[in-house]
């Protein structure tokens, strides 16, 4: 499972609007979907998040879930300058939020390995803090796929 | 019920369904999202709630399918009911406004909106 190749720089946003959670989350489904099976998705988003936040501490969220409105799995890519209140684990706002789409029936559980994966990658990010490194969607993408290079090399 | 109504119903559903499963992943609890427990049983409240929402009958025909195959609805794809992988006879596919189930494996069609 390769994660830089399931991100497309159209769905990457540099500089989303800040604002609360439940809005964020609307603006980078609609990144992915529009129309019914938008609101789907994002109702479905927000009673995963009730659950426990996804913000998984320094500055990282990642929200997810499961949809019948998705054929594959969908990544979108939002950051911000402005810190997200997310409820995240520790207490701080939120900057990098990767949102995960999978369909429901996922050969290989793909979902939950691009689940795992990001959290490593998110981790790295902030070691050597490149949260706010990449000014282009693609030097974003590039910048992942180098990471995920290296953390396959420490395997 | 119309037809629609008891689609949506369904949806949200099982994607409630998906969310709960999930939680129960071994490989998703390694990750480590922290769960609140009072969450989980409102979200179990939900989820009757939508149960208690549709027609008696489907609610069992749904219930039935998710017990035996974890997902009682299955996309379709190409002709292809995406649970069990069997094309779907033309009939199906110039699809009438009901709550189709695949003749094969029984679990409710969905078709996705383009």
């Amino acid at each position: 499972m390769n994660l830089a190749s399931l991100l497309v720089k159209d769905r990457v946003n540099l500089a989303i609007k800040p604002g609360k959670k439940n809005k964020v989350i609307e603006d980078l489904v609609y990144l992915i979907k529009r129309g019914s099976d938008a609101e789907l998705i994002v109702s479905t988003l927000l009673k995963r998040e009730e659950l426990g936040s996804t913000g998984i501490g320094k500055g990282i969220a990642i929200p997810h879930c499961r949809s019948l409105a998705v054929d594959k799995l969908e990544i979108a890519v939002g950051r911000t300058t402005k810190g997200i209140n997310f409820n995240a684990i520790d207490k701080k706002p939120v900057f990098l939020i990767f949102l995960i789409i999978a369909p429901p029936q996922d050969p290989g559980n793909q979902y939950l390995l691009t689940i795992g994966k990001i959290v490593q990658i998110a981790k790295d990010l902030t070691k050597k803090d490149l949260l706010n490194k990449a000014q282009t969607p693609e030097e974003f993408v590039t910048m992942i796929g180098q990471i995920e290079k290296e953390l396959n090399k420490r395997k | 019920m119309e037809c629609e109504v008891i689609e949506m119903h369904l949806k949200y559903l099982f994607d409630l369904d998906n969310i709960l499963s999930d939680m129960d992943e071994p490989h998703y609890q390694k990750i480590g999202f922290p769960i609140e427990k009072e969450e989980k049983l409102s979200l179990l409240r939900k989820r009757q709630d939508l149960i208690e929402k549709l027609p008696p009958d489907i609610a069992g025909v749904y219930e039935r399918l998710r017990k035996r195959y974890q997902r009682a609805i299955a996309p379709v794809e190409n002709g292809f009911c995406f649970g069990c992988f069997q094309q779907l006879p033309t009939e199906l596919l110039t699809r009438s406004n009901e709550i189709n189930t695949c003749p094969n494996c029984g679990r409710i069609l969905y078709w996705r909106h383009k």
